[in-house]
């Protein structure tokens, strides 16, 4: 089965975490972008990310994607803190220094189109931690986010050092999905590859 | 450790699942305790004790406490306050708070500090967070007068009676709170 579709960036994709990927994604943990994150250490952990990465599709907690231009994987789009009965969820990019503001707000553009069409998500929020570098913020002002809160303190970094969190918000204008039958739905599961009654 | 409190003039206890259901009902079947998170007011007892049940529930596993602010001297249940959404990694939790007609700020200020001290002192948590429906003025005036500071308005975070619902996020960071 498959929720997570590979999408066309300027330059790339965005695709599914895949184990031939594991290099690419360990190089990429090795250089955490979030204040307080530690580098992994063992690649063995990001066989269970992955497995973990098609769990919160099926479910509709969370999607993951890798991006990658130039043929590099430089980063990671996801939406996690899912909930679809609210239509919104938590978008976060994680990126290589080589990744570009433009390469950011490309895959996470991809993204948000994907789950907006598909999910009808209508409220992303992404969450920038004081430390981190200010071109992800051009990268989100391009996306159309806009500052809603600063949330003191809101992550920890250290036994007993904070940063704050600002948190914007990208909300589509897009009309509201309407109810319709259960069961009557021809999206089984939102499996992409049985779009049809009656596959699986 | 002991999660029930007193102070001069209030018994702060966790609620007792088979005694509570009508004190609860009293309290949370007023529009005005509820307006403010936003939640329909309840209708039938058989939801309190419900709220009772999950509540049980939820404090057993630590993912909230909800205490009963109880007034010594008749016994009546003036408010309702508790946390959620603990986040042990980052110490912080949302605070929630149903109050009726006769909890104002005078009452905050005598039972708040004992539940902050607590939460700060023997839990931990840094960092205390309080959502509010948009427009909630009166719920605003009391956070605000109690040394909470105002963070900014996240949008459309719920649908509530067919309207898109922002809500205002207020925070206490230990140390802030004024009693």
């Amino acid at each position: 089965m498959k929720f997570t579709p590979e999408l066309e960036i300027p330059g790339g994709c965005i695709k599914p975490l895949h184990y031939d990927d594991i290099d690419g994604l360990f190089e990429l943990y090795k250089h955490p972008e979030i204040p307080g994150q530690r580098p992994l250490e063992d690649k063995e952990q990001l066989n269970r990310m992955i497995d973990y990465s098609v769990q919160m599709a099926a479910t509709q907690r969370g999607m993951m994607w890798a991006i990658e231009t130039e043929g590099q994987i430089k980063g990671m789009v996801s939406g996690f803190d899912w909930q679809p009965s609210n239509l919104r969820i938590v978008m976060r990019v994680d990126g290589l220094p080589a990744l570009t503001v433009e390469e950011r707000a490309g895959a996470l553009k991809a993204a948000i189109g994907f789950l907006s069409k598909k999910y009808h998500v209508r409220n992303f929020a992404y969450q920038w931690i004081e430390g981190q570098s200010d071109d992800i913020k051009v990268a989100l002002s391009e996306c159309g986010f806009t500052l809603a809160a600063r949330l003191r303190d809101g992550w920890r970094t250290g036994n007993t050092e904070f940063s704050d969190v600002e948190q914007y918000h990208w909300v589509s204008s897009d009309d509201k999905p309407v109810p319709r039958k259960l069961g009557d739905d021809d999206e089984l599961g939102q499996n992409l590859n049985a779009n049809k009654r009656g596959e699986s | 450790m002991s999660w029930n409190f007193e102070t001069e003039h209030f018994l702060i206890r966790l609620p007792v699942s088979d005694e509570d259901g009508t004190a609860l009902f009293k309290l949370l079947s007023q529009n005005s305790a509820v307006a403010h998170i936003p939640r329909l007011p309840m209708t039938v007892e058989a939801q309190a004790l419900d709220e009772l049940r999950r509540i049980a529930m939820r404090f057993e596993t630590r993912e909230a406490a909800f205490w009963l602010i109880e007034r010594k001297s008749d016994g009546d249940v003036i408010a309702r306050i508790g946390i959620q959404y603990i986040n042990w990694m980052m110490l912080n939790a949302q605070l929630q708070w149903e109050l009726s007609a006769e909890c104002g700020l005078e009452e905050l200020q005598e039972v708040l500090p004992v539940i902050v001290n607590y939460l700060s002192q023997d839990l931990h948590l840094h960092r205390l967070e309080m959502r509010l429906r948009t427009g909630s003025d009166g719920q605003s005036k009391l956070l605000t007068a109690l040394g909470f500071s105002c963070e900014g308005t996240l949008p459309s975070q719920q649908e509530f009676e067919g309207e898109d619902i922002d809500l205002d996020v207020y925070s206490l960071l230990t140390g802030e709170l004024k009693a």
